[in-house]
């Protein structure tokens, strides 16, 4: 690896991952979080639609969603602590389970929007619905630009391993984990509250 | 390190499981629980896998008082 020094994590300037990435992540989640917090202010206003409506979502694609991301998040975890311990063939391998977790993800994902879709469960179908698409829909495109990122990483650490940064890689897996952590928001709130 | 991340991934695919039970309980405190059980997984993921722990406190505390404060809010309005 190019630069393998010791990053002083403690330092408030170098959190693991980055300072830029993690302005990204509080940002991105105060983004979700604001528009969460309007979706439970309309909640209070339209108790029994958005009950009904929920009752309308299919809770199990969103519990096995779940558990793509969390396993695929605990691959990069692991793909990570490799490329720390320059193993580069498990990190490969880790890496390549994480993507494959982001894209059962995607396909599952696209077998609930096809349903709802069929069902005439639109984004203009009511209210909640539009909070469902909005925010879900937000939420597949960072799953979509992370394995973008997760791709290119890939490529480097097949072709160059050696000139991979730790900071790099770190970077782009506090990415994926962003989220997970959008998506462990997203879930309890628009899937299993109301 | 790796059975850091073995245990965290294992609690926190038993806490999914146990939140999308308690969806479909029809109890008083079920929101409570899930909102309460979303908590530790988003901690859990944040500390562990993203290795927050490590970092500087403010980050930490940052991230803690976020999630609280979200959480509080979408329960008690």
């Amino acid at each position: 690896m190019a630069d393998t020094a010791k990053i002083d994590y403690k330092n408030i300037f170098y959190p693991p991952g980055g300072i830029l990435l993690w302005i990204i992540i509080y940002l991105e989640l105060l983004t979700f979080g604001i528009a969460l917090v309007f979706m439970a202010l309309n909640a209070r206003t339209e108790p029994e639609v958005f009950h009904e409506s929920r009752m309308l979502l299919n809770t199990a694609y969103g519990a096995i969603n779940t558990v793509f991301l969390l396993s695929s998040g605990w691959c990069m975890a692991q793909s990570v602590h490799f490329l720390k311990t320059e193993n580069f063939g498990k990190s490969k391998l880790f890496l390549k389970l994480t993507l494959l977790g982001g894209i059962l993800f995607l396909a599952l994902k696209s077998v609930e929007y096809y349903d709802k879709v069929e069902a005439g469960l639109t984004v203009g179908y009511n209210v909640f619905f539009g909070y469902y698409w909005t925010l879900t829909l937000f939420h597949v495109i960072h799953v979509i630009v992370g394995i973008v990122i997760l791709l290119v990483l890939g490529r480097t650490l097949s072709k160059k391993p050696e000139t991979l940064k730790v900071e790099d890689y770190e970077s782009g897996a506090a990415f994926w984990h962003m989220c997970d952590l959008i998506w462990l928001l997203l879930f309890p709130i628009i899937y299993l509250l109301f | 390190m790796e059975r850091t991340f073995n245990a965290t991934w294992l609690v926190l695919i038993v806490l999914t499981i146990i939140s999308a039970v308690f969806a479909n309980l029809d109890f008083a405190y079920a929101a409570l629980i899930i909102l309460g059980l979303s908590f530790l997984k988003f901690i859990g993921v944040a500390f562990f896998f993203m290795e927050l722990k490590r970092a500087n406190v403010f980050w930490r505390v940052l991230l803690v008082a976020f999630v609280v404060l979200l959480l509080t809010v979408v329960w008690a309005v």
